[in-house]
């Protein structure tokens, strides 16, 4: 394959998986400017390895991991000052009053950030970047079958915690 | 609602962010990672303790600064002084009276949690933040060899608040950063 096939193949998976890879990680981490600065890398060194990548049975969630590892580096570099929460909540992006139609809902953003990091993991993957259980339980090293546990607690808790306000908006 | 309906509910929030970066920085980012995995391999870990040590907003204090124990010098542990624009310049030179200095703050309209023991306040949890947001919200000056840190509250998130908790060690190190605001971590 030639190095201008390649780069039309990198181009397209660019184009195609950019935004759910963003907001995968956004679930992930919490802050918009951190995860497309994540992503942005990931996708980098997905382009840099792209013969290996561009054969791995789900591109997508390698960009992610790498993403998420690099997210784990950072935390380290930066040691207290940036960190992310266990119980993350949504930045000022994501402020009501700036939520247009076309923005993050702010609710259903923070319901996600209250959910467990594992939980918001596998619902970012399975949900957001439709892997099936296999490859969500390979990227996050987990069993299968936690993957399934943990996805239907993570629905029982939005459940709780959005379906009161989303009916009471749309009865 | 069923699981299903609340399943689309929360994907249809996957087409409202978007990647702004331009393919063509992604992929000169992708040769400049690639030649780099070539040509040094150590280089990468090196210029990412560089990266870190520019944006990360920390000061460091020797251990056993003597400014307040020389004889005929009496500064104050801490100053904070609220400016006309709003901002407030913190300067630390000595880890001494963390509830005063969280007081104050709090009274200069900036919610903080203080801890000088290297022990976090167990209520606060830590806000996620970029560096961008980081770079906003404070800015690092040192006079007379103390750090100074300046905060600028009207960039802070809604919902968030300051952190100063230095952890215990040999070499005292100021750390900032952001952290929910909540009336059990950073009193509103």
């Amino acid at each position: 394959m030639g190095v201008g096939t390649q780069r039309s193949d990198f181009a397209e998976f660019y184009r195609s998986s950019k935004d759910e890879c963003l907001f995968t990680v956004l679930v992930s981490v919490g802050d918009q400017d951190t995860a497309q600065e994540l992503v942005a890398e990931a996708f980098a060194r997905a382009w840099a390895s792209w013969r290996t990548v561009s054969k791995h049975p789900a591109p997508v969630a390698w960009v992610v991991r790498t993403a998420l590892n690099a997210n784990i580096s950072r935390w380290r570099r930066r040691r207290r000052e940036v960190s992310v929460s266990d119980l993350g909540t949504v930045a000022d992006l994501y402020a009501v009053e700036g939520a247009t139609g076309d923005s993050v809902d702010p609710r259903i953003m923070a319901a996600l950030m209250r959910l467990p990091a594992r939980q918001r993991q596998v619902v970012a993957l399975r949900l957001f970047l439709d892997l099936d259980i296999g490859h969500t339980a390979e990227t996050l090293g987990i069993a299968p079958g936690t993957v399934q546990a943990h996805l239907g607690r993570a629905i029982a808790t939005l459940r709780g915690d959005l379906t009161p306000e989303l009916e009471q908006e749309n009865p | 609602m069923n699981d299903n309906e609340l399943i689309a509910v929360v994907r249809e929030q996957r087409n409202k962010v978007h990647m702004t970066t331009p393919v063509e920085q992604i992929i000169n980012r992708g040769y400049a990672v690639r030649a780099r995995r070539r040509r040094i391999p150590g280089l990468a870990g090196v210029l990412a303790v560089v990266a870190a040590a520019a944006f990360a907003v920390t000061a460091l204090l020797p251990a056993s600064h003597p400014a307040s124990h020389q004889p005929g010098v009496q500064l104050a542990a801490w100053t904070v002084v609220k400016q006309a624009d709003g901002t407030v310049s913190v300067t630390i030179r000595e880890l001494r009276d963390p509830a005063g200095l969280q007081s104050r703050l709090r009274a200069d309209g900036v919610p903080a949690s203080v801890n000088f023991s290297g022990q976090r306040n167990l209520s606060c949890q830590r806000y996620t933040a970029g560096i961008a947001l980081i770079n906003r919200v404070f800015t690092a000056q040192s006079a007379g060899g103390f750090p100074v840190m300046v905060i600028h509250p009207s960039a802070l998130p809604r919902g968030a608040g300051v952190e100063i908790n230095p952890p215990a060690q040999p070499a005292i190190r100021v750390a900032i950063g952001l952290v929910y605001a909540s009336p059990q971590c950073t009193g509103s």
